[in-house]
């Protein structure tokens, strides 16, 4: 997408990080205000346990602070780029709890499955009342309408830290396969989804 | 034109799925065509819109001023320190104002790593993980064995199973935890075992418990009660 079909809302966003790459914390704590919601929701969805989510936001914000002025608007809109920091920082936890909780039962030969503590934030979303939030429902709706194998695909490979060979074992499909369904889902998704939260 | 090929490595290269190795190999394509690049940013623009799909939910207020307190820190701890004076007659101001500020950082960067010590406990289990066995007892198999791995600043433990076969129809064994603040036991969950006699679970006890002293299985109703009534099986402390 470029500078051209880029959102009020995302020239805003990045004129924060602008600031905030000069030190500016007035804009750091409203960009704080704005994505500490989407990023929780989706640090909290991976790791399952707020206390976790929590500490994951608050590196996730630490990093925005000091690697504000390496961001490129060229690669992706900020709140793309925040989301895939807080992925990637949620993962790390995953996989340092993977490896501790094998220390834990060391007698165990049961690994711990990626996939529970997504599973069990779905459970709970069951019983969460109903959203305040018009984009995300929207999202849901998009998603919800994918075709299964595609939203499958996609939900394993964002929401958990699934390699994309233990995807295409846990679903049973080829590897190539596994890659197209989440290609094709992520871009019907964007498709269906042009304009921003 | 980007092949299929190059489609299927741009959404898994979005989505940080590919490894070191498939990464390089595609960022060196990437940095050659710009229409490969502008490709995977619609595909990390999907990826941000994914994470809309999550619950909705929101951290506590204090979080943010935990982290406005953080970046205060670090931008304290940053600044330039101070304009020096040509004049030496202000030189042992200089000096006293210098030795002020080095203190002031001092203690600034003394409670900054003091807060980051206290994250990393927080952080990590291990640090804070209390280990608790518990052995037969009653008329449990004499190897029947479990090990609780309790977390009391989390609230939350896992629990290691072995050798306990699966209780007859219409019951079910139920975990609790003896806490010196509470007359009686506080459930901890229902444990269903396989058919080898083995679970493996994370439990949150119902209550508060920050004075664990034992946990303990007892046999009780199937779905579990409110306060143990069944014979205990299993039980230790740390």
């Amino acid at each position: 997408m470029g500078e051209e079909t880029a959102t009020a809302q995302q020239i805003a966003d990045r004129e924060m990080i602008e600031r905030i790459g000069r030190g500016d914390q007035t804009a750091f704590g409203a960009l704080y205000d704005r994505l500490n919601g989407p990023l929780y929701s989706l640090a909290l969805r991976m790791l399952g346990d707020a206390a976790d989510a929590q500490d994951a936001l608050q590196d996730v914000f630490l990093q925005i602070w000091s690697r504000a002025r390496t961001y490129d608007p060229e690669q992706s809109s900020v709140f793309s780029w925040t989301v895939l920091l807080t992925r990637s920082r949620v993962i790390d936890r995953l996989r340092a709890r993977g490896r501790r909780l094998r220390v834990l039962v060391a007698s165990s030969d049961v690994e711990e499955d990626p996939t529970e503590a997504a599973d069990a934030s779905t459970a709970e979303s069951v019983a969460d009342t109903a959203d305040k939030n018009d984009e995300a429902a929207r999202v849901r709706s998009i998603l919800s309408n994918l075709p299964s194998e595609q939203r499958e695909a996609i939900e394993l490979a964002f929401f958990t830290h699934l390699t994309h060979h233990e995807i295409a074992a846990r679903l049973g499909q080829p590897l190539g396969t596994v890659k197209a369904r989440i290609r094709r889902g992520l871009l019907k998704l964007r498709e269906r989804l042009r304009t921003r939260l | 034109m980007i092949t299929e090929e190059q489609q299927d490595q741009a959404a898994l290269y979005a989505l940080g799925l590919l490894n070191l190795d498939e990464a390089t190999a595609f960022e060196s394509e990437l940095s050659a065509r710009a229409e490969l690049r502008n490709y995977v940013r619609e595909l990390r623009e999907a990826a941000g819109d994914l994470a809309l799909s999550a619950p909705s939910k929101s951290p506590p207020a204090s979080l943010k001023r935990r982290v406005m307190r953080e970046i205060v820190v670090e931008t304290e701890g940053s600044a330039p320190i101070f304009a020096q004076r040509p004049s030496h007659a202000w030189m042992p101001w200089a000096i006293a104002a210098i030795l002020i500020v080095f203190c002031g950082m001092l203690a600034l960067d003394r409670a900054r790593l003091q807060r980051e010590l206290a994250d990393i406990r927080a952080a990590d289990p291990l640090m804070q993980t209390i280990f608790f066995t518990l052995t037969p007892s009653g008329s449990a198999p004499a190897d029947a064995k479990a090990t609780v791995a309790w977390q009391p600043g989390r609230q939350t433990g896992v629990i290691r199973i072995t050798n306990l076969p699966a209780p007859e129809s219409g019951r079910d064994y139920q975990l609790w935890a003896v806490d010196a603040a509470h007359k009686d036991p506080i459930s901890a969950g229902v444990i269903r075992v396989d058919k080898n006699g083995v679970a493996q679970i994370r439990f949150k006890p119902v209550e508060m418990a920050h004075q664990v002293k034992a946990f303990a299985i007892s046999l009780e109703r199937e779905g579990g009660v409110p306060k143990k009534e069944g014979p205990i099986l299993l039980a230790g402390t740390a």
